[in-house]
Order: C-alpha cells, then sequence, then structure tokens
C-alpha cells in the first residue's frame, strides 16, 4: 500500500455550522480547501469570497459570435453564393432572418457555456478523484455537509487541521489518502485491444457512410402513381362501351387556334382580296424557304419551274414564273396552297395558315429572281 | 396570530415639498403650454392631448395593474413598494380631465368621426357601430369607472390593513384582484383600440392590445422602481430593503423589455412579410422621410439600450443604474407613443416642438403633484401587511 | 380555512429529513417493477406498435395514406406537430420561467416537466419529418454543402421551424442534464449494484458536491434560465409564423405569436398536471408533489385559458373590425361552418370548462382536475385542428373547397404518438429520479442557514 494523504476531511450536521466553518476557513490561513454540501446553500458563496462566476461573459461572447455567425452565413448563401427573389422581399431580408440567428445564439451560448463549465472550469469527467468513493462523499451526497483541507496546502499539518476542525464542531474526521498510480494512470495508445476497437470503428464508419450515402440516399421517390388507374395513348379500355381508350370530339369542337377558311373549294377567284399578313422579311422568308423546300419543291421544283425530281411521274405541275401566276393575287397563291388544285391537294392539313402565307412571300421572292426590276440592280 | 410578528420599524416622514413645489411649478408651466398650444395650433396641440393622455393612462392604469399582480400572485418582495404602486395608481382620476379636451372634440384627430368620409368609405361605414362619438365616449367612461372604482377597493382594504392587521382583507383583495384581471385586459385593450388605434381607422392588428399593454407595464414599472428606489436612498423607506429587492425590479423591466421587442418584432414580422396593402400602409407611414430614423431609435430607445444596461445581474442590484435606466424607460414608453401617435398628425416627416416639450412637462409635474397628494400624511409602506415581515427579510 | 399570509407556504408537506428524501425518490429506481408497471407499459408499447405500423404504411407508400389533399394539405400531421411542441412547453416554463421568478413550488415538478419536454419534442420532430414526403432525405432541410449548389430557403418560416425546433430539443436536453447531474452523483454514492454504479458514475461526471462548483453550476442554471426563456418563446412564435406569415384568413393575424405560446403553455400545463396525478399516487409522492402545487398550476391553467380566450374574442373581434370580407368569412365558417362542431368542442374545452379553476373546492379535487386537465388537451389539440383545417378548406377557389376526412393511418399515428409518449414516460420513472434529489433538498424548511444566523456573521 503505497498510499498518499489528500486530504483531511470533516463532517457537519447542522447547515449552520457549515456556513460558520466556511467563514472561518475562508479567515484562515489555510489556502486549498473546500466545502462539500448535497445542495447549494445560500450564502456560502459569499462566505467564502468566492468570485462572481465569469460564466456569464462566457455565454456572452459565444452569444455575440452565434449571432454574428448566423447573420454572416445567411449573409453569404443568400446574397452572395446563390440569391433568389423570394416573395419580392431583398436577398438580405433582415427580419426574416432574426429568428435563425436568435436560435443559433441560443444554441451556441448555453451549450458552448455548459460544454465550458463542465470541461474546462470542472475539468471533468472526474471518475478518479481522490474524494470519489469514500464514506465521506457518500455521506455528503446524501445528508451532511462536509468540509476538507488538502495535504498540499503549504499550511496544512496534520494534528493542526484535525484541531481546527474539531473547534469549529466537526461530528466526525477522517484522513482521505488515494493511490498516485490509479491517478497517474495513462491509456495505452499503441495496445492491441484498443487497435483492434479503432479497426472495428473505422470499418463500421466506412461500412455505413458507404450505406448511407450510396444505397440510402439514392432511394427514388415511391412512383405508385404509375400503376393509378388511366388510358394509356392509343390503347383499349374496359371502361368504355366501345372499347377505345380515344375518345372522338364532340361534333362542332374547334381545335385550339383553328381558323376557319372561308373559300373552301371554291374558285381561285374567291380569294382575290385576301391580304396577306405576314410582314415580308428576312425571318419570314427563310421561314417560308424551309416549307416551301419541305413541301413545294417535290413537285414544283426548288424554283418553282416544275422540273422536280418527281419529273415524269405525275403529271407536270405548272411554271410558277408564268404570266399567269405572276399576276395572280397573294390571296390567290394562298387559295391555291389551302385548297388545291386538279391533282394538288390541299396542304391546309400539313401547314398553318401563317406558314401558306411564309410560302406565299417565298413564291413571289422566286418569281422576282427571275424578272427582276430596274431597282433590283442597284443594291 | 401574533401581532408583534408583523412589527418592523418604520418612522413616517413628510415628504420634502421641496419636490413637491418643483412638480406643481412643472404643472403650471406645462398647462400653460399647453393652453397656449391651443390657442395657436388646435390640431397639433389635440394630438399631443391624446400623447399625454395616453402616456398618464398606461402609469396609472398598469400600477392597478402591479398591485392586483401582487395579490393574485402573492409575491413577497415588491410588499414595501406596494404603498408607491396605489399612490401611482391615483393618476387614474385625472384621466377625466386630460380626456376632456379631446372628447369635447373627437373630430379633429380621429378620422372616422367624419361624416362626410364615411359616406365615402364603405369599409368606415362598417365600423361605425364600433366607430362612433357617443359609444366612444361611453366606453371611456365605464373604463374610468371600473379601473377608478377597483382602485378604491384594493386601497381602502390595504389602507384599513394598516392599523387592523387583518388577514382577511389580504383575502379579499385577492378574490377581487381576480376579477380584475380579467375587466383590466379587456379595458387596456379597449383603450389601445379607441385612443391609438383607430388614429388609423382602416388599420387593424390583433396584438394592438398587447403592445399597448406590454409599454403601458413598463412604464409603470419604471416609475415604481425610480420613485422606490430614489425613497429608499433618502430613508423614507424602513431598513432592510436591500439588492435583491431592487434585482426584482431590475429583473421585472428587463424581462418586460425583452416582452415588449418581443411583441413588437411579432406585429412587424407578421406585417412586413405578408406584405398587405392594408395592413403595411401603417408601417410604410412610419418608414417615410425623418419618421424612419425614428422608427430605428424606437428599437434602441426601447429594447437594445435597456436591455444592455440591465443584461447583467450586478447591474439590477446597482440604484444609481435603476434610476437612469426607469427614466430612460420612461421616456422610451413616451416615445413609444409618440412613434404610434405622430405620424397620423405629421405625415412624411417627425415634428418636434414646444408643444411636444410642453407635454413632457406637465406629464412629469402631474405625476409628481398626484404622487405627492396622494401620499400626504400616508405611510409610505403598508405597515400592516402580513407578507411585510417576510417582505423585508427577502433574499434570492 | 384562512391563509396565514405571515408564513411561508411550505414546499414540501410534513417533515421529513434528507434521507428520507433520497430514499423516496430514489425507490423507483431500487426496486423492481410490479404487474400493474408491465400492464401500463404493455399497453403504451401496444399503443406504439400500432403508431409504427401506420409510419411503415406512410414510409413505404407515401402521404397519399393520409386524409390530406386538396386544398387541406395540411391535416393531422401538422396539427400533431403543432399540438406536441405545445406540450413540451409546460416543461420548459416551470424548469426556467418559474425559476427567474423565483417560485420555490416548481422544485417538485420541474424534473418531470422537463422529461415531458424533450418526449414530446421528439414526439413532434416525427410529424414535419414525414410531412416533407421522403423523410429519408430528411437530412436537406439543414443547410449543408451540396453537389445541387443549393441552400435552403432561409426566409422559410418552415426552416425556422427546422432550426427552433432543434435548438429547443437540444438545449432541453442540456439544461435537463445539467439538473440531472449532481442527482446520478448522488444515486452513484446510493447504489450496491456494480453495473448501476459504472452507468451512474459516468453521467454524474465525477460530481463531488464540492460547493466551489455549486457556485458556478447555480450560475449556469441561471443563465441556461435566461436563454431557455426566450428560446420557449421563440419555439412556439416560430410555429406561429409557419400559419401567420402567410395571407390565409384566419391564419394571418398579429396576435398569433402570443396567443400560440398561451396555448401551448396551456396545454402543456394540463398535460403535466395530468401525468402528475398518477405519478405522485403511485409512487407515494404526495408530499413532495404536492396538492398546493397542483393547484398552482391549474391557477396557471386557467390564467392561459383565459389569455387564449381573449385571443379568440380578439381575432373574432378585428375579423369583423378590419372590414376585410375573406377574414370575416373565415371566421364565421369557423363557428357556422362545416367544422362548427370542431370548433365549439375547443371553445366549449379551452375557455368555458377551465373557468370551473376559479372554484377553489374544484381546483383541489384530484378527480375534477383531472377531468378538466383531460378536456383542456382535448380542446388545445382541437384548436390546432380547427386553425389548420377549416383556413385550408375554405381557400380562394370556391370550386376546389372539400371537407377533410381523417384515414384510419391518420389516427393510427395520432393513436402512437400517445403511445411513445407514454412509453417514454413509464420507462422514465423507473430509469431516472423524477424528482429532483438535490433541488428538493434545498427547499426543506431546515436547509437553508436561518437568516439572523447570517445576520450576525456579516
Amino acid at each position: 500500500m503505497d498510499k498518499k494523504l489528500y486530504c483531511i476531511s470533516a463532517i457537519f450536521d447542522k447547515v449552520d455550522d457549515i456556513t460558520r466553518a466556511a467563514k472561518e476557513l475562508t479567515e484562515s490561513e489555510f489556502k486549498f480547501f473546500d466545502i462539500h454540501t448535497p445542495y447549494p446553500v445560500h450564502g456560502l458563496s459569499n462566505k467564502m469570497k468566492l468570485k462572481p462566476s465569469t460564466l456569464g461573459y462566457i455565454a456572452l461572447v459565444l452569444g455575440l459570435s452565434g449571432a454574428a455567425l448566423a447573420l454572416l452565413f445567411m449573409y453569404y448563401t443568400k446574397t452572395l453564393n446563390y440569391p433568389q427573389n423570394i416573395g419580392g422581399k431583398p436577398t438580405f431580408a433582415l427580419p426574416a432572418f432574426i429568428p435563425i440567428a436568435f436560435e443559433v445564439t441560443v444554441l451556441l451560448a448555453s451549450v458552448g457555456t455548459v460544454l465550458a463549465m463542465l470541461f474546462i472550469y470542472f475539468k471533468f469527467p472526474n471518475n478518479s478523484h481522490p474524494l470519489q468513493d469514500t464514506d465521506f462523499m457518500k455521506q455528503v451526497s446524501l445528508d451532511k455537509y462536509g468540509a476538507i483541507i488538502e495535504a498540499k496546502d503549504p499550511k496544512f499539518d496534520e494534528s493542526k487541521v484535525k484541531e481546527f476542525f474539531e473547534k469549529l464542531g466537526a461530528t466526525k474526521i477522517t484522513p482521505i489518502y488515494y493511490d498516485p498510480e490509479e491517478l497517474g494512470f495513462k491509456a495505452k495508445i499503441f495496445a492491441p485491444k484498443f487497435m483492434l476497437l479503432l479497426s472495428i470503428v473505422a470499418i463500421l464508419t466506412v461500412g455505413i457512410s458507404y450505406f448511407l450515402l450510396n444505397k440510402w440516399k439514392q432511394i427514388p421517390p415511391r412512383n405508385w402513381m404509375w400503376e393509378q388507374p388511366r388510358v394509356n395513348v392509343q390503347s383499349k379500355s374496359t371502361f368504355f362501351d366501345d372499347g377505345f381508350g380515344m375518345r372522338t370530339p364532340v361534333a362542332g369542337t374547334v381545335a385550339r387556334g383553328h381558323q376557319p377558311y372561308l373559300f373552301m373549294g371554291m374558285n381561285d377567284s374567291a380569294a382575290l382580296n385576301l391580304v396577306n399578313p405576314v410582314l415580308l422579311n428576312e425571318y419570314n422568308l427563310r421561314k417560308g424557304k424551309e416549307h416551301y423546300n419541305t413541301f413545294c419543291s417535290p413537285c414544283h421544283g426548288y424554283f418553282g419551274e416544275g422540273d422536280s425530281r418527281l419529273n415524269n411521274q405525275f403529271p407536270n405541275p405548272p411554271s410558277l414564273h408564268s404570266d399567269k401566276l405572276r399576276k395572280w393575287t397573294d390571296g390567290q397563291l394562298y387559295h391555291v396552297i389551302t385548297n388545291g388544285q386538279n391533282i394538288m391537294p390541299s396542304y391546309a392539313p400539313q401547314l398553318e395558315p401563317i406558314e401558306r402565307w411564309q410560302i406565299v412571300n417565298y413564291i413571289r421572292a422566286l418569281q422576282r429572281a427571275l424578272n427582276a426590276r430596274e431597282e433590283d440592280f442597284n443594291e | 396570530m401574533n401581532n408583534t410578528d408583523f412589527s418592523i420599524d418604520y418612522i413616517k416622514k413628510p415628504l420634502s415639498t421641496k419636490v413637491l413645489t418643483i412638480g406643481v411649478i412643472l404643472t403650471f408651466v406645462g398647462i400653460a403650454l399647453m393652453a397656449l398650444a391651443y390657442y395657436t395650433d388646435y390640431v397639433r396641440a389635440s394630438f399631443n392631448m391624446i400623447l399625454l393622455f395616453s402616456f398618464i393612462a398606461s402609469i396609472s392604469l398598469c400600477s392597478i395593474f402591479l398591485i392586483a399582480l401582487e395579490y393574485i400572485v402573492g409575491a413577497v418582495w415588491s410588499v414595501p413598494f406596494r404603498r408607491i404602486t396605489e399612490f401611482l395608481a391615483s393618476l387614474v382620476f385625472i384621466l377625466p380631465i386630460l380626456a376632456l379636451p379631446i372628447l369635447l372634440d373627437l373630430h379633429t384627430p380621429f378620422h372616422w368621426t367624419h361624416h362626410e368620409a364615411i359616406q365615402e368609405d364603405q369599409i368606415l361605414a362598417d365600423k361605425t357601430p364600433f366607430l362612433n362619438e357617443s359609444f366612444f365616449i361611453i366606453r371611456f367612461v365605464l373604463i374610468f369607472i371600473l379601473m377608478s372604482s377597483f382602485y378604491m377597493i384594493f386601497t381602502t382594504r390595504s389602507r384599513k390593513q394598516d392599523t387592523t392587521q387583518d388577514q382577511k382583507l389580504t383575502t379579499q383583495n385577492i378574490r377581487f384582484s381576480a376579477i380584475f384581471m380579467i375587466i383590466f385586459a379587456l379595458s387596456i385593450t379597449i383603450l389601445a383600440l379607441d385612443w391609438l388605434m383607430s388614429l388609423e381607422p382602416h388599420w387593424y392588428s390583433t396584438i394592438f392590445g398587447v403592445y399597448y399593454f406590454s409599454g403601458s407595464l413598463l412604464a409603470a414599472l419604471a416609475v415604481v422602481t425610480f420613485v422606490s428606489v430614489t425613497l429608499n436612498e433618502a430613508g423614507y423607506l424602513p431598513k432592510g430593503i436591500t439588492g435583491d429587492h431592487y434585482y426584482s425590479l431590475g429583473a421585472l423591466m428587463f424581462a418586460f423589455s425583452n416582452f415588449w421587442a418581443y411583441i413588437a418584432f411579432s406585429q412587424f414580422m407578421l406585417i412586413w412579410y405578408a406584405n398587405l396593402p392594408e395592413e403595411t400602409i401603417w408601417f410604410i407611414q412610419r418608414g417615410e422621410g425623418s419618421w424612419l430614423y425614428v422608427s430605428i431609435g424606437l428599437i434602441f430607445a426601447r429594447f437594445i439600450i435597456p436591455y444592455a444596461l440591465l443584461v447583467s445581474q450586478p447591474s439590477k442590484k446597482n440604484p444609481r443604474r435603476l434610476k437612469f435606466v426607469s427614466i430612460w424607460i420612461l421616456g422610451a414608453h413616451l416615445y413609444d407613443l409618440y412613434w404610434l401617435i405622430f405620424p397620423n398628425y405629421s405625415k412624411g416627416n417627425a415634428i418636434f416642438g414646444w408643444i411636444e416639450l410642453g407635454v413632457i412637462i406637465l406629464a412629469v409635474g402631474l405625476i409628481i403633484v398626484v404622487f405627492n397628494l396622494a401620499a400626504k400624511n400616508k405611510n409610505l409602506i403598508p405597515i400592516g401587511d402580513p407578507k411585510l415581515k417576510r417582505a423585508m427579510d427577502f433574499r434570492l | 380555512m384562512a391563509i396565514d399570509y405571515t408564513q411561508e407556504a411550505p414546499v414540501v408537506e410534513g417533515k421529513y429529513s434528507f434521507k428520507e428524501i433520497s430514499e423516496i425518490i430514489s425507490k423507483p429506481m431500487e426496486v423492481f417493477p410490479d404487474k400493474k408497471y408491465f400492464i401500463a407499459l404493455g399497453i403504451s408499447l401496444a399503443m406504439f406498435g400500432i403508431g409504427i405500423f401506420c409510419w411503415i404504411l406512410t414510409f413505404v407508400y407515401g402521404v397519399g395514406k393520409w386524409g390530406s389533399n386538396v386544398p387541406v394539405g395540411w391535416g393531422f400531421d401538422i396539427t400533431n406537430f403543432v399540438f406536441w411542441i405545445g406540450i413540451g412547453h409546460a416543461g420548459t416554463l416551470i424548469s426556467a420561467i418559474l425559476f427567474l421568478f423565483r417560485q420555490r413550488w416548481r422544485t417538485g415538478i420541474a424534473r418531470f416537466a422537463e422529461a415531458m419536454t424533450i418526449f414530446a419534442v421528439i414526439n413532434a420532430a416525427v410529424f414535419p419529418l414525414f410531412h416533407v414526403g421522403r423523410p429519408w432525405l430528411g437530412y436537406w432541410l439543414f443547410p449543408y454543402p451540396n453537389n445541387y449548389e443549393l441552400w435552403v430557403n432561409f426566409t422559410s418560416p418552415l426552416i425556422w421551424d427546422v432550426f427552433a425546433v432543434s435548438t429547443y430539443f437540444i438545449v432541453s436536453l442540456v439544461f435537463w442534464y445539467i439538473g440531472l447531474i449532481p442527482d446520478f452523483a448522488s444515486l452513484r454514492d446510493r447504489t450496491k449494484n456494480k453495473i448501476k454504479k459504472v452507468i451512474y458514475s459516468i453521467f454524474s461526471l465525477g460530481w463531488r458536491f464540492s460547493h466551489r462548483h455549486w457556485h458556478n453550476y447555480e450560475m449556469i442554471y441561471l443563465i441556461l434560465a435566461g436563454f431557455a426563456t426566450p428560446l420557449v418563446l421563440s419555439v412556439h412564435t416560430i410555429v406561429s409564423f409557419d400559419f401567420a406569415v402567410s395571407v390565409i384568413p384566419g391564419w394571418h393575424t398579429t396576435i398569433f405569436p402570443p396567443y400560440f405560446v398561451a396555448g401551448a403553455v396551456f396545454s402543456g400545463f394540463a398535460m403535466v398536471q395530468n401525468v402528475l396525478i398518477f405519478i405522485r399516487k403511485i409512487f407515494n409522492m404526495e408530499h413532495i408533489i404536492t396538492i398546493d402545487t397542483l393547484e398552482k398550476m391549474n391557477k396557471i391553467i386557467i390564467v392561459t385559458g383565459s389569455m387564449v380566450g381573449y385571443a379568440y374574442g380578439m381575432e373574432f373581434f378585428i375579423a369583423w373590425y378590419s372590414g376585410n370580407p375573406p377574414e370575416l368569412f373565415a371566421f364565421l365558417n369557423r363557428a357556422f361552418g362545416d367544422y362548427s362542431w370542431a370548433y365549439w368542442i375547443m371553445v366549449s374545452c379551452n375557455v368555458i370548462f377551465p373557468q370551473l379553476f376559479w372554484i377553489k373546492k374544484i381546483r383541489r379535487h384530484i378527480v375534477f382536475m383531472f377531468i378538466i386537465g383531460v378536456l383542456v388537451n382535448v380542446g388545445m389539440w382541437f384548436e390546432r385542428f380547427v386553425i389548420v383545417v377549416t383556413s385550408l378548406s375554405r381557400d380562394f377557389l370556391p370550386s376546389s373547397w372539400d371537407y377533410f376526412t381523417p384515414t384510419l393511418v391518420d389516427l393510427g399515428i395520432l393513436l402512437g404518438s400517445f403511445g411513445l409518449f407514454f412509453t417514454l414516460i413509464i420507462l422514465f420513472t423507473k430509469t431516472l429520479p423524477v424528482v429532483s434529489i438535490a433541488e428538493v433538498k434545498a427547499v426543506l424548511d431546515y436547509a437553508q442557514p436561518s437568516h439572523h444566523e447570517e445576520v450576525k456573521n456579516g
């Protein structure tokens, strides 16, 4: 047994005794003493002349930094990194940031102060303190009041201390010893058992992270909606008597954007006075060229001369450069495209009205190219 | 029950006449200024009268509330200050005098009294069952009668106890204070809606009554704190009132400063966020021109500075700090009321002139005079209160 | 029947020594639980099991299993969330606000109420997690640098909720644990069981009752109480912002923040009172959790209940006063529309029945106060239901107006949340001291040095 003396402890029965003891101890020559009570006793701090706790300042600093941190973070994310217009509010919408700034302030200040108290002020966890697991501690935690004077006190002297405590009215005075080896215990970091533990922890961490990041995170949204009763395009349906999934529109239904053509089936002169609504500009000409090349050129040829790649397979269409056609109005050309003529079918199903007008414009351009006027050369 | 239990060494001292003289002078200067104001700028003077009325109403009504609060929660530490609170509560009796110039001419400050406006405005017309002149006056008279009778109920029992030391009186007062709480909540809400919110008759906010209450309670606490600390330092109160009592007063002021900030922020936040035109107009008026600086200043005056001054534990026990903060809070309450009332008078820019100064002088003068008159030849602490002994022994 | 105001009412009835206090409080942890305990645990576990089953259904099939549908997108889930968060508020009120107001009667009930806070917040947090639809991606609610280069929307009240609820949970847990440290140390020194001793030692962190520690400990308790008080206000305020920052009639009123806080305290106190009635009976703690304490709680119930009543009245009045037709419609619809049954349950349970507490006999009668407590909680649940559902079911587009009907899964989850709550409470009573040992010792009438002694010494 190589035990060393830690302190002399004294037990007091009454709360007034411990208050007096605290006062006397503070005024005595001893510096390293402590009072132990099962609950906080009022006024003891004054008696022991303890300085006001400095935890308040820690809370203040942490709280202010929490508020600043939260505001800066929100400023960075919402104003600098990814500005968004939300509800017409400014990107740095201070009133809307206050709730979060407040919460972060409270979180940082309260948790930080608690951690500071436990681990910096008290140096916890400290289960190997010499006082732990002694009869003194068991009494103090239940119903008695205790005082100790540590052996490291420069004025420490066993008999003197005992005498001092007796004078104060202590009911029980006992020395408390400790085992320096137990206290000085240092964990061996490279012990095989510890290394094994470390590797198990490492494997578990990697495995769990792998699972979380690669499996868990990738769970797709549930697509049960795919299986709800509905009609697929062009498929059979048991819902309707006729077995068709698709419905025919009600008689008289007008398609979106449909403009009825009044002169269907009439002679081209009927459309004599139709006005070309499309502007004669580069865009419309280019569009007209596209549509002409797609729909008209197979028969009429790329330049409207009737010499297409389908030459002689059908009766050849007349040239678009004839005098008759040059004298036609835009309306008449439009009418032929819309209505068809002889064996030429109607192109209304393929082409929107605006596209037909664009073709008309392009035909005009083709006609002009072969019959250029004086002013065309002045460019 | 042993009567010696109650005995504490209290010697009644007459209040200094010097303070009363100052109060009387201030009151007369204030009255003169107000009279001059009514003569020179009638409209502005009536808005100032509303400011004065709502300020004095804050202090008087919330002082009665503090008395009732002490009874209902069984607070001990505040017993030595209760008599002071009672004296301040007697300001309730000058409320009709202050209200009279406005009640005689509601037309000037209140837009909803204008018949031609009601005819054009369906919303105002819909409000006439509540916002009409006769009902307004009836409400005020009713509130005045209720509040002053509760004042009488509490104070007569409290004074009777000085001689009889009868504990039953405390029990009775506790019962009355429970009833009072409900009536008080309705009264102060109606007062806030009538005198402050209806200045902008289109605007509405459900929290407004609570807003006015939170500021008013702070003002009442501030006056009580200032008077108590001053009287105690001058030796009018018995020995035994220590930093722990001060701490409780300071803590309450601190708590209610926070409460005010909470209520004010809630109101602003919800209106700012939802951004409905009929609601935001009220804050837009207070963000125009120099009103913006007044609004920002309010945050500092009412919350940040009192918060910083009272946040630490020792500062709540420091009598000098407490006196400064209570004067500050009282001023901030006046500032708050000014911020509530004056954007309706002076749109676009804040104004401050000798008329507003006159209101401040008159308010201070009235508080001093009424307090002195009420406290004349009376005990400054409720010497018969059964809790007094415990209150003097109060430790945190 | 006369009360003697000259004397302070004792917090703990009767004469107890410190030793007896320790014994009474730690007894539940030292004796093996009896049959009744297991029956109670079994019932609450069965309820919890039903809840788990319904959660799994929701997890697999999605929130379509719930009754929420257009236009009522917030159904039982948000109602329950607000309800449980509210239950938690009483705990922090008792442990923090009443501490700041130096109300010594709180000592007997503080620990228990704090525990209930934590359990209620756990319960509450589950609902929004499932409400988002893909609970396995719940971490998206927190701002962290990610490959989508997106941040959460800090101006959204729903994100404020995430911060508020998680802060509230952490701070409550820390507060609770700080209170438990000395008790863990007491238990460590009491127990004869080796395993228990190791566990208690770990959690006590080596607390040794030194006054130099108590000195800081009291300070941290004050600081934590100082932070927890605005925190508890902020949490339900932010929950109320979820509703009130919108422009939906019936949700957008400025009184919502204080009104929600008062309502939360109201329901929380009713719940604490209900559970304590059983605890004090079962564990023979009638002298520590006294009838006076329960009476004071009932007084707070009536105060907060009246505040809630004030808010109801104020909302109604301003709805009319505002001259805003949708606003007035929303309130008339609440009171006389499809959900008027829920509205009148709410009004009667929250405003009318608690008024019975004005009568002292009822306030001190265990059976009556229990019944009123239950009614208050029913009423407060319906309050949230009324707020959430009535306003949504009558949105701005009359063609989509619809009546909300909960599904069995909704009801199962509601049952399960009570199961989880009571399971945690029942386990708590046997594992940790339900009353703070150190705090109760400190409020015994001979625990503190006499005042005159202090004066004499200086």
